[in-house]
């Protein structure tokens, strides 16, 4: 889903560069100085996980590949605030080490990645801990949802982007159908994975999940 | 600072593992079978083009000049986690306990 340079206009770079900062600015807001240095390192231990998961591209039937991106994971973990900088982070060393994603297209990849597909994985983990109680099978069940969704509305918010930028119109006619119908099916397998890797940390009583609890950054905050 | 990062070595180790078996999928198989996500395929169908603006990475495309792909992409792959925790220690030890 990393946006290479080329296929966004100038108009779009500069939204999504804008919206990108713009969510940076009020995250950090909400984070200043309430961050510890357990978290820190917490944090970049996951980003290094997703990192590393992202490498691992599996072709799938049909003519196409996917790999996991993990956004959701990071928002059902570290919140909306603290779950941007893990994803950004990731995404930042992805274009400036490896030219993973282009660096006019960074704001849009950050933006889709890491806010929408983290707020999204975020807030349907919570609803699903409000509906059904703070038990296991609410877990994999919310962590399986904000996997799917998230990538999904990432996916659409890629396809708008790209479909909105060439001099043609009704771009996205085309490229939303795509990008929505493909990633409703393969968001099944970053649902799958992400509930079980949210169940396990959970299970496992992973110090990333307590140094998460620790100073729980939330919506509300 | 470092020792920090030995409460997650259970997960550091997970990461070393996926690190080993990746070029199978991100070399091998993406040869064999071709990577073509979602987003080639609409870009495809746009008749959208990659223009590099300039190439100023130094593992673009996750290769280690003068390593053959697979151990290049282990290799890549190291370096990438040791940035991202190396950024991640400097941000730990410019903040307040």
């Amino acid at each position: 889903m990393h946006i290479p340079d080329g296929f966004l206009d100038p108009f779009w770079i500069m939204v999504t560069y804008a919206a990108t900062i713009a969510y940076a600015v009020v995250a950090w807001s909400k984070i200043k100085g309430r961050l510890t240095q357990e978290q820190i390192i917490s944090m970049s231990v996951l980003a290094a996980g997703i990192f590393v998961a992202q490498m691992l591209n599996w072709p799938l039937p049909g003519g196409t590949s996917l790999h996991f991106v993990g956004g959701a994971l990071a928002g059902i973990l570290f919140g909306p605030w603290l779950g941007f900088y893990v994803m950004a982070l990731v995404l930042v060393v992805q274009t400036l080490v490896f030219h993973d994603g282009g660096i006019t297209a960074l704001g849009a990849n950050i933006f889709n990645m890491a806010v929408v597909d983290v707020v999204v994985g975020y807030y349907l983990y919570r609803a699903a801990i409000r509906a059904m109680g703070e038990t296991r099978k609410a877990r994999l069940i919310g962590a399986f949802l904000g996997g799917w969704l998230g990538i999904v509305l990432a996916g659409l918010a890629a396809g708008l982007e790209i479909g909105l930028s060439p001099s043609f119109p009704y771009g996205v006619e085309v490229s939303v159908p795509v990008m929505v119908t493909w990633h409703a099916v393969l968001g099944v397998i970053e649902g799958l994975i992400t509930a079980l890797v949210v169940d396990y940390l959970y299970q496992r009583k992973s110090p990333i999940i307590e140094a998460a609890a620790k100073v729980a950054v939330h919506a509300t905050a | 600072m470092a020792g920090l990062l030995g409460r997650y070595r259970g997960a550091l180790l997970a990461a070393a593992v996926l690190l080993i078996i990746s070029p199978v999928f991100g070399v091998v198989l993406a040869e064999k079978v071709g990577y073509h996500e979602p987003l080639d395929v609409a870009a495809e169908k746009l008749g959208l083009e990659e223009h590099p603006v300039a190439e100023w990475t130094p593992f673009s495309d996750y290769t280690v000049p003068g390593l053959p792909d697979t151990i290049g992409y282990i290799v890549a792959g190291a370096i990438g986690v040791t940035v991202i925790l190396g950024i991640g220690l400097v941000a730990a030890r410019l903040t307040k306990q």
